[in-house]
């Protein structure tokens, strides 16, 4: 009986043989470029070394790179890649906006706020060199209050508002004040601390120890089950959120369970990563591309793979394999964001939903 | 308040509007009535008469400031949002622009209330969407962008859509804006067949008084914050819409059942002559500002018949010949 019912609800709307083999070759490249990125980096490792280091006993040089490095750095770029990648598709349905982000509602903005006011606000009280000692911790907690702050602002701004584009201009305005502050303290800071505050604006992958890492992995966890939860909602809502109530979604709770889960994603991503941009914009144009359907049911696992391997991608790239430099993540991902989504625009409008 | 079983909606001291803080703006005060089952309802008004604010309170989108709407024996207060949307569905003036969205998938929409929290279609499911599909005439188009639809082909869509929906009770805020006439008229059809045979209850507003006339069972006549209604026949000879709009130029003929423009008058005219040349070239001359006059008139017209084949403008000793209407008028305005 299941086959049926799904053959009545595939049928019409995609091949299903296509559908499988999409999945299929996206599968096959996030895997292959999670084994590329374990496999390239600034110090050359032979792939017998790799695969000796990952399955024996021994401890050696290599296992330790790829244990404490390149592991956790591969397994960092695929929360991070899924987790962005999955709120720019939900911030693009709601606000049925395609150029709307992870960052509208200023949940990202919010984070580097409160990075900013550790890191700078030290300038006042402690030498700089101090932050290194209370290690990252500080820094991630910082950012997760700093998101959590907004987010609890724009749910009550959700709850309130009845036209979503209000909302989404309120968020545009709250991230922009925030910069404002951002501003201010990076005037008022010292030089070094000044630096490592923009450091961290670059986006990185890897300085993630392995608890942070679980923290992150359970938080993009929690938001991809939130979001599947939310899939019914979300084809509602590309209708609008007027249609959408009409056909009998409770368009607030629809709202604050979207929220939470962008909030989730978003905040936990940069707070640990830093603000990486442009990988939640362009990858749920390139997943609408590729499956030509508007169904999130397909969407969300399709942008989840696809935006997984973006960010392997641009991490190898980043490593610059076979050389001591690293290149700041955020630069990476703009610089292969940015082509992707001018080449969207210019070619596949009617897919994109950009009219 | 009637409750017969026969009635679908019942409105009871229904006050309509928006409410800004303290302050309300009132669109419709103290409206009651009962509609029975299977009725084509037209709500009729000038823009801003609080048309599309009426068709949201009922369908439960935006609050009444005061007032019951019962719908199918309950207050659709009473209602959750999913049992509601399984008794009233809703389209609204808002274009749909969905990318990469099918006719299938717009349709299935539909269906929302009808599946479990994944949104899964079923068997049971997939034959109410393709039966409403296959109702609208859009089987053809089952998978083509929504996109790519013509307006009235995406009306289609959305009234498969709603159909779906499987509600007693539809509403829709002019179904028919934007068509041009042969879908405006297939749409009007549509709607008329969904009522006389579908089993569906719908109110739906429009502009095109013509159109209501004709095919509505009842019309909902709003005017400063007042509704009446009536039969369309009983509200034409209480004269209700002889001032619908408050612009002077505008008149209802009552005779015709269509608004004209009253031009200024370029005065009185006799026209000899019968049949459908007559027809169209009075209503030409009435376009443009005469009146037809029943009594010879020292300038008249002589219309085509089997005797000659030209419009004759006869004028004291002159004769003027014309083999168009068009040039008619044009003569008639030179010279005026």
């Amino acid at each position: 009986m299941k086959s049926l019912d799904n053959r009545a609800e595939t049928n019409m709307i995609f091949p299903r043989k296509r559908l499988f083999l999409i999945f299929l070759l996206l599968f096959l490249l996030l895997f292959i470029l999670f084994s590329l990125d374990l496999f390239l980096g600034s110090v050359y490792l032979s792939p017998g070394e790799v695969i000796k280091a990952l399955f024996s006993e021994s401890e050696s040089y290599s296992q330790l790179i790829l244990l404490k490095f390149r592991l956790p750095k591969a397994l960092t770029a695929l929360l991070v890649g899924a987790g962005l990648s999955l709120s720019g598709l939900q911030m693009q349905t709601v606000f049925r906006n395609p150029l709307a982000g992870p960052d509208v509602l200023g949940i990202t903005s919010g984070a580097s706020l409160g990075v900013a006011f550790v890191i700078l606000g030290f300038s006042f009280t402690m030498p700089a060199l101090s932050i290194s000692g209370l290690g990252n911790w500080i820094l991630v907690a910082a950012a997760w209050a700093g998101a959590g702050l907004v987010m609890m602002l724009i749910l009550v701004l959700a709850t309130r508002i009845k036209d979503i584009m209000t909302i989404l201009i309120l968020g545009i305005m709250l991230s922009s004040g925030i910069s404002a502050i951002v501003i201010l303290l990076q005037y008022f800071s010292s030089e070094s601390l000044l630096k490592s505050y923009v450091i961290w604006t670059m986006g990185s992958l890897g300085n993630l120890t392995s608890g942070q890492l679980l923290v992150l992995a359970i938080s993009v966890a929690a938001g991809i089950v939130l979001s599947l939860f939310s899939s019914k909602m979300l084809n509602a809502l590309l209708l609008g959120e007027s249609y959408a109530g009409s056909i009998g979604l409770n368009v607030k709770f629809a709202r604050i369970i979207i929220f939470l889960c962008t909030s989730i994603l978003a905040g936990s991503v940069t707070a640990f990563c830093g603000p990486v941009g442009f990988i939640g914009i362009a990858v749920p144009h390139i997943a609408r591309i590729m499956f030509r359907t508007s169904d999130h049911k397909v969407l969300i696992p399709g942008t989840l793979l696809i935006g997984g391997s973006v960010l392997l991608f641009s991490d190898i790239v980043a490593q610059l394999p076979g050389s001591e430099k690293v290149l700041p993540l955020n630069a990476v991902t703009s610089l292969i964001g940015i082509p992707v989504v001018i080449w969207v625009i210019m070619n596949n409008r009617k897919y994109t939903g950009i009219y | 308040m009637d409750r017969s079983p026969d009635n679908i909606l019942t409105i009871d001291a229904l006050k309509t509007g928006f409410r800004s803080g303290r302050a309300s703006r009132v669109l419709l005060n103290d409206f009651s009535t009962s509609v029975a089952q299977c009725q084509l309802i037209a709500v009729i008004g000038k823009n801003g008469s609080g048309k599309s604010t009426l068709l949201r309170t009922i369908t439960g989108l935006q609050e009444a400031l005061s007032g019951r709407i019962i719908l199918d024996g309950s207050d659709t207060i009473s209602y959750s949002k999913m049992e509601l949307a399984r008794k009233v569905s809703y389209i609204s003036t808002e274009p749909v622009r969905v990318a990469n969205m099918n006719v299938y998938e717009l349709v299935s929409l539909g269906r929302f209330p009808y599946t479990d929290w994944t949104g899964r279609i079923d068997q049971a499911n997939h034959q109410a969407i393709l039966s409403a599909i296959e109702k609208t005439g859009m089987k053809e188009m089952i998978s083509v962008p929504v996109g790519e639809l013509s307006d009235g082909e995406r009306q289609r869509a959305m009234i498969a859509r709603v159909m779906a929906q499987e509600t007693r009770l539809m509403v829709m805020d002019e179904p028919t804006a934007f068509l041009d006439i042969g879908s405006k008229f297939e749409i009007t059809q549509l709607l008329h067949d969904l009522a006389r045979y579908g089993n569906r209850t719908i109110i739906f507003s429009t502009h095109d008084l013509h159109l209501a006339m004709n095919h509505a069972d009842k019309i909902w006549l709003l005017k400063n914050s007042e509704l009446v209604e009536g039969a369309p026949e009983d509200l034409m000879l209480q004269g209700e819409f002889d001032h619908i709009f408050d612009s002077l130029s505008v008149k209802y003929d009552a005779e015709q059942g269509t608004f004209t423009f009253s031009n200024k008058s370029g005065g009185s005219i006799y026209i000899e002559g019968e049949g459908v040349m007559r027809g169209w070239t009075e209503k030409a001359l009435i376009r443009t500002g005469y009146t037809i006059s029943y009594m010879q008139t020292e300038e008249y017209i002589i219309v085509p018949s089997a005797k000659n084949t030209q419009w004759k403008l006869i004028s004291g000793t002159r004769t003027d010949e014309f083999n168009t209407i068009y040039e008619l008028l044009r003569f008639l305005k030179t010279t005026a």
